[in-house]
């Protein structure tokens, strides 16, 4: 529909207003609710989780540097522990040692032991051999036994320094023991036996603390040689297993600060922060070793609290800014709603105030803001385009004889049709009424807006099928050009209703170009129009009679009333120089009316003359023979004047009875009944046969003068005269 | 009939036996303390404290010197039981850890109830326990709460 072509001009304007709230996703705002709040969670959990990570990272450093100093401080206490106990034990050796090397190989042991000298003896038991190694005295009842063979016994026949055996097993109680021993010389220094005495192997690690050690910690004493003295984890005692002795002490050789190196201890595959230490001027090493699962395990709890944590306050966000962004989502979906709604509200009422209600087309004030568009745009950019002014014909016969319905049916289809014969850039406008106008933009060549309006002609002329019948309406066109024609809205219009009226008067149906010509034939015909109107009450109308004689007799037998305009400025006109106006403007009605009266009344005043009763004839025009007010209009005049209706005879002419010949049957036929003489003017013009016209009734035929000249010089038509002469008489 | 009389007796003989041995098996460990030393009654945890090293001090303030039994006496493990309800090993573990960190000695020990009441008597020690049977007038019993 050209209604859009011509709405798609105007709706720019919304769009630029409207276009922000409209298309949110053009702009990315930062402040826009579906960036703003994935932002800010973004954001959030980063900083949430760096913090929680980096806690996670501070705590599990601190852990690690907890459990390692602790292992060497643990270390230390153990390792002063140790050194302690086996100087204690050296000590009470020595003693003992010293009490038979001075005592002559007396019994000392139970004295010094009465004495207190020697080691608890619920945990040790020390006992005194001769040199083959036979003990000859102990702390504890013994069984008569040899320990010549024992490896320290051994190693004292050859050294005199304090001597630990390796963990041996009482074959009795099944607990592991250590043995301590040193030898015992004569007095000329040869050797005399040992002392030596027999310590659980546990005791050395009866100082494990849970507490500070957990389940998996390690404590232990490791010789040289590789053999674990003892060692303790949890409740768990062993002795005699062996360990790679090197290895667990390779760093802390040396003067190097102990340190605590995180070890995967081979016995038990447990990773340890592990401290080993070497004792002084003696074949152990202490082993002290924290369980890196258990010292880290606190800082594990907490890490996973933190990870929980920072997962629900995560997921807290989440919802938070789930609802958040629904919400203000769902804010911005009404908003929008609302705007649209109101977008689409203003839309209808501006369509509503700048479109035709009934056809969607623009109407008259749409159009003259884009006829004055086009002109702007056209100067700007000197371009052309062509105005062409519609109006339908017989559309007012349509309305009266249809009704309103029907006619307005009538007006959408015809602009629908309008629209569809034009480019997609042209515009179709109703002023109003039956008229349309079409702006064509870039066109002025007569041939192409030719093309155009035949285009339109035929578009309507085709058949429409309304109220149940078939009809045909025509359409008259006025064609003007921009810059030719005008370079205004007002006077491109005028011209273009000139052209439109002057296609009218060529026959309708029809399109006509607007020339200077037409521009004044026009404005003489506005002059004449205006100066008819008043001339019916300035009483500047008068009659002229013409006799009619009877050939017969030579007698006057009627007169004929002939119509004359007493112009103030033109002087007297002809009735054929302004009745087609007259027709056209509709002016013929009254004039027309006030004709017959006239005559009537002049008939009347001849009788009262004294002058013998005339018939007078009056002729009728195409619009005062189909105005429904005819008759009425015949009667009333003959009862006014009181004229015998004999005496009046309405002349019409052949053509306008053969228009629509039922109707005019009709028409005629009640005219006839009011007593009326009728006549047919022009006969043999048309080629209305006499069979046809002995249907009307008439009274009087008028034969055309072009049919008298014919039968003066043809002598075939002679007969046909004759012929039409009875009939006519 | 006098065979049978004779059993008779046997058999009262035996029960009564019977009757007596079983006071004896439930030997009674009584705690005490020289005839002179002022302290009458203590609780058991009082006991046990002094004896496990733990305190030095009567609850008057008075310096406690404890006095155990050899290993393996029944006056020993017995006591233990009552008054600390810890067997030997446990106690033992107890004195090897105090004795290796160095933070205590054992009691001296006595190698019967007898040699307990001499001690008694004399200097140095104070407090002791001894088998109810053995008790007389050089001792005191302790009575424990």
């Amino acid at each position: 529909m050209s209604g859009q072509v011509g709405g798609s001009k105007e709706q720019p304007q919304y769009k630029e207003k409207v276009s922000t709230p409209l298309k949110p996703g053009s702009q990315h705002k930062i402040t826009e609710p579906h960036i703003f709040y994935p932002a800010v969670l973004i954001v959030v959990l980063a900083i949430l989780w760096t913090m929680t990570l980096q806690l996670i990272e501070a705590n599990h450093l601190s852990a690690r540097e907890g459990a390692t100093n602790s292992a060497i401080e643990l270390a230390h206490t153990y390792e002063a522990q140790v050194v302690r106990v086996i100087r204690e034990i050296d000590q009470a050796l020595n003693v003992v040692k010293r009490g038979y090397e001075l005592g002559n190989n007396k019994p000392m042991l139970t004295l010094l032991d009465d004495w207190g000298l020697l080691l608890p003896s619920f945990l040790f038991s020390t006992s005194v051999t001769d040199a083959a190694g036979n003990v000859i005295n102990s702390t504890r009842a013994f069984e008569k036994v040899n320990v010549a063979d024992q490896s320290y016994f051994r190693e004292q026949l050859e050294f005199d320094h304090l001597v630990s055996s390796q963990p041996w097993q009482n074959s009795y109680t099944k607990t592991w023991k250590l043995t301590f021993s040193r030898r015992i010389d004569a007095p000329a220094g040869a050797f005399a036996g040992i002392v030596f005495t027999s310590v659980d192997a546990s005791y050395f690690v009866s100082g494990y603390e849970e507490a500070q050690l957990g389940q998996f910690g390690v404590l232990g004493i490791l010789g040289t040689d590789g053999v674990f003295r003892v060692r303790r984890s949890g409740e768990k005692i062993v002795s005699g297993e062996l360990a790679d002795y090197s290895q667990l002490t390779l760093e802390t050789d040396g003067l190097k600060n102990q340190e605590a190196r995180l070890l995967t201890n081979s016995w038990d595959q447990v990773a340890r922060y592990t401290v080993a230490t070497k004792l002084y001027d003696f074949p152990l090493a202490v082993i002290l070793g924290l369980s890196e699962e258990e010292q880290l395990q606190a800082s594990k709890q907490l890490r996973q609290l933190y990870l929980q944590r920072a997962t629900g306050i995560s997921i807290i966000f989440l919802i938070i800014t789930g609802i958040l962004f629904r919400l203000s989502w769902q804010l911005q979906q009404s908003r929008r709603r609302a705007m649209e709604e109101h977008i689409a509200h203003a839309k209808r009422v501006e369509h509503l105030a700048y479109h035709d209600s009934l056809t969607g087309l623009p109407n008259r004030s749409f159009f003259s803001r884009l006829l004055n568009h086009g002109i702007a745009e056209a100067q700007r950019y000197e371009r052309c385009f062509a105005l062409l002014f519609l109006d339908l014909d017989r559309f007012k016969i349509i309305n009266d004889t249809l009704g309103h319905n029907a006619g307005d049916e009538l007006l959408i289809e015809v602009a629908k049709r309008l629209s569809n014969s034009l480019r997609e850039t042209d515009t179709v406008a109703r002023l109003g009424g039956d008229e349309f106008v079409v702006l064509l933009p870039e066109m002025n060549e007569e041939k192409q807006l030719s093309a155009v309006a035949k285009k339109i002609l035929s578009a309507v002329e085709k058949p429409f099928h309304l109220a149940g019948q078939d009809l045909r309406i025509t359409v008259s066109i006025g064609i003007c050009a921009y810059p030719l024609d005008g370079e205004d809205e007002q006077t491109l219009l005028k011209n273009a209703d000139i052209a439109m009226y002057h296609a009218k008067e060529g026959g309708k149906n029809n399109f006509s170009f607007y020339s200077a010509k037409l521009n004044s034939d026009s404005l003489e015909r506005l002059a004449l129009e205006s100066s008819l109107r008043q001339a019916l009450e300035r009483g500047e109308f008068l009659l002229h009679y013409q006799d009619k004689y009877d050939l017969r007799s030579g007698e006057i037998a009627g007169a004929e009333a002939l119509l004359r305009w007493q112009h103030p400025d033109l002087g007297q006109m002809q009735s054929l120089q302004f009745l087609p106006l007259a027709e056209e403007t509709g002016l013929i009605i009254p004039i027309g009316r006030w004709v017959i009266e006239t005559a009537c009344k002049q008939a009347i005043r001849w009788v009262e003359q004294g002058l013998p009763p005339r018939c007078i004839s009056v002729n009728l025009t195409a619009r005062q023979f189909t105005d429904a007010h005819l008759l009425e209009d015949i009667s009333s005049i003959l009862q006014t004047t009181g004229l015998n209706p004999a005496q009046l005879e309405l002349e019409i002419t052949e053509g306008l009875l053969l228009r629509d010949f039922d109707r005019a049957l009709e028409t005629l036929s009640k005219i006839k009944e009011l007593g009326v003489r009728i006549a047919i003017d022009n006969f043999g013009a048309s080629f209305t046969s006499l069979s046809t016209l002995d249907n009307f009734h008439f009274d009087t035929l008028k034969i055309d003068g072009s049919v008298i000249r014919e039968i003066a010089t043809d002598p075939s038509d002679k007969q046909l005269t004759e012929a039409i002469n009875p009939v006519a008489i | 009939m006098s065979y049978k009389k004779y059993n008779k007796i046997l058999t009262q003989l035996a029960l009564l036996a019977i009757c007596f041995a079983a006071p004896i098996v439930q030997s009674e460990v009584v705690v005490v303390v020289s005839a002179s030393n002022p302290v009458s009654s203590l609780s058991k945890s009082q006991v046990a404290k002094i004896f496990l090293g733990k305190s030095y001090r009567f609850p008057d303030g008075s310096r406690a010197v404890p006095l155990n039994q050899g290993e393996g006496t029944f006056e020993r493990d017995d006591f233990y039981q009552l008054v600390s309800n810890q067997s030997p090993a446990q106690v033992k573990a107890h004195w090897s850890k105090l004795i290796f960190t160095g933070r205590g000695r054992p009691p001296r020990e006595a190698t019967n109830s007898d040699a307990v009441k001499q001690l008694l008597a004399g200097n140095g020690v104070n407090i002791g326990y001894i088998d109810h049977t053995a008790v007389d007038d050089s001792v005191k019993i302790v009575t424990i709460k």
